[in-house]
């Protein structure tokens, strides 16, 4: 069953990344080969993100952050249709509003988590472990949170099942574009080939 | 939502620790080298931390990959010859 839904998203995804591309196109025709590149990625990070049908929280995130910029805005609402689907969640002022909030809650937890370390300070051997266990998984926690997109603002839960799916979408979107990639270049040796 | 943030108490609000567990168990089998017998009871901080490695080699890989495809690809027109045969590959 897994592989019958990865086939199904591989589709999606290659249709909505070639209509992505299309658009790009059609709305400017010649462009660098840096520009181009953006433009590839974008199309395809976009396209990995729709599959998801808004099911998911780092695919809302992904979408509304490409919406922040003026110009891949109007890329986004031509792929994805009207503008009303995917608003982005917070507006930027809302949004540091928010981190403050998050991050003075952050430093209060830590200041009293550090408080009741100092009073739980018993043989320190068996919580010593303890904490640096701790100490390490709140810091990778950190790390992952910003490399999953709309991660800072999951709890760790989420942040894990996201994570996994993340994942999943990730290698679809690798998988793809390499294919792409190998059969451009076998078709473009094949051409000089012809043409030679 | 503050009470699933805290950490403090090991008893886990209001997702088991159970819950936790199994998530950390299946993001451990979607990474890379597994070995045939991994041990039960995975170190959590240890599967984040190939998380992380995985999840920045993939986006490498992506970017490296929009690289090479911008450069074979000299116009992204989708209507050429080309584009429809690179399509019925891949679909």
């Amino acid at each position: 069953m897994k592989v019958h839904t990865s086939s199904k998203l591989r589709k999606e995804f290659i249709k909505k990344w070639v209509k992505g591309l299309q658009i790009c196109c059609s709305l400017k025709k010649n462009m660098d080969i840096l520009e181009r590149k953006k433009k590839i990625k974008l199309c395809a990070d976009i396209a990995l993100a729709s599959t998801k049908n808004e099911t998911t929280l780092w695919s809302i995130a992904l979408i509304s952050d490409a919406k922040k910029d003026d110009e891949n805005k109007i890329l986004v609402d031509n792929l994805l249709g009207p503008e009303s689907r995917f608003k982005p969640r917070m507006t930027n002022r809302q949004m540091i509003a928010c981190h403050k909030r998050v991050r003075s809650k952050k430093i209060l937890k830590k200041s009293r988590h550090v408080c009741q370390k100092m009073k739980k300070m018993g043989p320190p051997k068996s919580n010593l472990a303890a904490y640096i266990a701790k100490t390490l998984v709140k810091r990778r926690t950190q790390v992952l949170k910003r490399l999953v997109p709309g991660g800072e603002s999951m709890d760790e839960f989420s942040l894990i099942k996201e994570a996994l799916d993340y994942v999943l979408s990730l290698r679809i979107q690798v998988d793809v574009m390499r294919t792409l990639a190998n059969a451009n270049e076998v078709l473009n040796q094949s051409d000089s080939k012809i043409i030679d | 939502m503050s009470s699933r943030r805290s950490r403090q108490s090991s008893s886990g609000a209001r997702i088991s620790d159970d819950q936790i567990v199994q998530l950390i168990s299946k993001l451990q089998q979607l990474l890379p080298g597994t070995r045939i017998q991994r041990s039960n009871k995975a170190s959590a901080s240890k599967v984040l931390q190939e998380t992380c490695t995985y999840v920045r080699s993939l986006h490498r890989e992506v970017d490296d990959l929009s690289d090479r495809l911008s450069q074979l690809l000299s116009t992204i027109d989708a209507d050429s010859p080309e584009a429809s045969i690179i399509r019925s590959l891949i679909m």
